[in-house]
């Protein structure tokens, strides 16, 4: 099993042991079909041919395109449904937490396509948690994004809700898979 | 040089002798201000203080005089409300115990609006919905005697709270519904999935007796409401991506939705749409509904208004266009509007600049840059 199933599997048993509720599975769901697709995944092309970075998030209520190879921009194509501080600007990187943080077991999901190679993947937007808000990278992108009745496509409730310290601290995008059409 | 020092020493002595000549200013007692009688154009600005949200507040502002009159603490994603009878603010936030970290509490704590003491506190389990602020995070009751608040954890579901002995009186499940819309006297509707709204019917000690489901009225996929009502008379409104209105009276015991009504015309559907986080304010009295709106896609439905349109609420004739940009403002996330008959329009800007608006003439009287950094919430009490 790698880390990230892992994480899940771990996170995902100790929060089934508190919450026994119909929302919970559904979202469960797909979290869980999301995270076992992860060792069959295409290599990252466009993150590994990224550029030398540059901070520049996306501001506050405007709508970034993609078409950046830079993890560290706001419309760098994983990013397609992402509200809030990115965390390749906050000493992790667009699918890892910084250091101290703890990832969060329960996300919301969307589908992006990569211009690199023309694919829809899908996408899990885990927050990293328990630590103040990094503040960096300001980035919110909605591409269909749905308001909180369809929790797991809502970008605006603290995805950190879960976990043991749920303070907010910056997001990142982990691909899951290919999307299939 | 020796000119300037001869000067200088001159002007010097011609100070202190003239200070001399006047009366010594009094002694001062320090003292803590209560609050003035309550104005027709106060607002209520809620800053999430999105770049440290553990630090949110509520700063109470004077449309007339443009004077901060105090803050009210907000802590971490919180939600605002004022209760019926205009005494009370409400806020249900989150504290840790170690500032950024440590033990979540979470909390409903009341504020005395006439001193903005805090005047009592409910803690809750650790559930309740951490999210941008709506009217539907934390609701009154008609009555005042209860409150309701939203939990996702991530199920969804709501807490009765007891206002009077500060008390949390059960938990009700809501089926995957969300937030806490006030229903009637003792009735508490939700938004869900499937377009429905689920109502709860309480009895007299906060419990329930029955729960409904409306007919589907909107369509999640298609083209989803904004969870962000607008109060409306007898109820609220709700407007969708797309810019359709839905106008719902919530007073009696069951919700009656009315048929729904455009803000665009053909050509503009599509093209310009209502978006940011307060989507909408109504000022009752004149019947009147004011949209931030902006050209483009359905995922820009969070990006703010680069023009204000005006419309007729019996009519649903828009009035007025105005571009926020011939009064020199950013697009707009945030607007509200107050409820007498020489109305004040507020808006909240991408970059935080709060504006204050004669609501019928269309234009600024008055910005302000520091009343918070992202001030994208405002109640009129």
């Amino acid at each position: 099993m790698n880390p990230i199933d892992r994480l899940f599997e771990k996170s995902s048993r100790s929060l089934a042991q508190r919450t026994a509720r119909r929302g919970f599975l559904g979202l469960l769901g797909q979290v869980l079909t999301g995270s076992v697709l992860i060792p069959l995944l295409p290599i990252d092309r466009v993150n590994r041919a990224e550029a030398a970075p540059t901070k520049s998030g996306g501001a506050i209520g405007a709508t970034p395109k993609s078409g950046s190879n830079d993890p560290q921009n706001c419309e760098y194509w994983k990013y397609c449904a992402i509200d809030g501080f990115l965390c390749s600007c906050c000493g992790g990187s667009s699918h890892s937490c910084p250091p101290g943080t703890t990832a969060s077991p329960i996300t919301w999901i969307g589908t992006c396509q990569n211009p690199g190679d023309g694919r829809d993947y899908i996408v899990s937007y885990n927050d990293c948690c328990g630590k103040t808000s990094c503040g960096n990278c300001e980035c919110n992108r909605n591409e269909r994004e749905k308001p909180l009745y369809r929790l797991s496509r809502n970008n605006d409730v603290n995805w950190c809700m879960a976990n043991s310290d749920a303070n907010y601290h910056c997001s990142v995008s982990v691909i899951l898979g290919v999307s299939e059409k | 040089m020796r000119i300037g020092q001869f000067a200088a020493g001159a002007l010097a002595s011609l100070i202190c002798a003239s200070a001399l000549a006047t009366e010594p200013l009094s002694s001062e007692e320090l003292s803590v201000e209560s609050m003035p009688p309550k104005g027709n154009h106060w607002v209520y600005v809620i800053d999430e203080a999105f770049y440290n949200e553990i630090d949110s507040r509520v700063r109470v502002f004077d449309g007339d005089t443009y004077r901060h009159l105090g803050q009210i603490d907000a802590g971490f994603n919180p939600g605002v409300i004022i209760s019926p009878d205009g005494k009370t603010t409400a806020v249900t936030t989150t504290y840790f115990s170690r500032g950024g970290h440590g033990t979540r509490t979470d909390i409903v704590e009341f504020t005395d609006n006439s001193s903005l003491a805090i005047a009592g506190e409910i803690v809750l389990p650790t559930k309740r919905a951490q999210m941008q602020p709506t009217y539907f995070n934390l609701a009154y009751a008609p009555s005042g005697r209860f409150a309701y608040v939203a939990y996702i954890t991530p199920a969804l579901s709501f807490g009765v709270l007891d206002t009077a002995n500060k008390k949390v009186v059960t938990e009700i499940d809501t089926a995957g519904c969300a937030l806490v819309i006030p229903t009637g006297p003792s009735a508490v509707s939700s938004l869900c999935d499937s377009g429905r709204l689920l109502t709860v019917t309480l009895d007299g000690t906060g419990h329930e007796v029955s729960r409904a489901l409306s007919d589907a009225f909107f369509n999640a996929d298609s083209d989803p409401i904004f969870v962000q009502g607008i109060p409306a008379a007898g109820g609220y409104t709700f407007l969708s991506f797309n810019g359709q209105v839905y106008p719902i009276d919530f007073s009696g015991d069951k919700p009656v939705i009315s048929s729904p009504w455009p803000l665009v015309n053909a050509a503009e559907r599509g093209v310009w749409r209502p978006g940011g986080q307060q989507v909408g304010a109504i000022n009752r009295r004149l019947g009147r509904l004011y949209v931030p709106m902006h050209r483009g896609g359905e995922e820009t439905h969070k990006e703010g208004g680069t023009e204000i349109w005006v419309f007729d609420l019996d009519s649903h004739k828009r009035l007025e266009r105005w571009p926020v940009s011939a009064e020199h403002l950013n697009p707009v996330i945030a607007i509200q509007v107050t409820q007498d008959d020489k109305p004040l329009l507020f808006t909240g800007g991408e970059d935080g600049t709060v504006a204050v608006w004669d609501a019928k003439a269309g234009h600024v009287r008055h910005t302000e840059k520091t009343l918070g950094q992202s001030p994208w919430f405002f109640l009129t009490p």
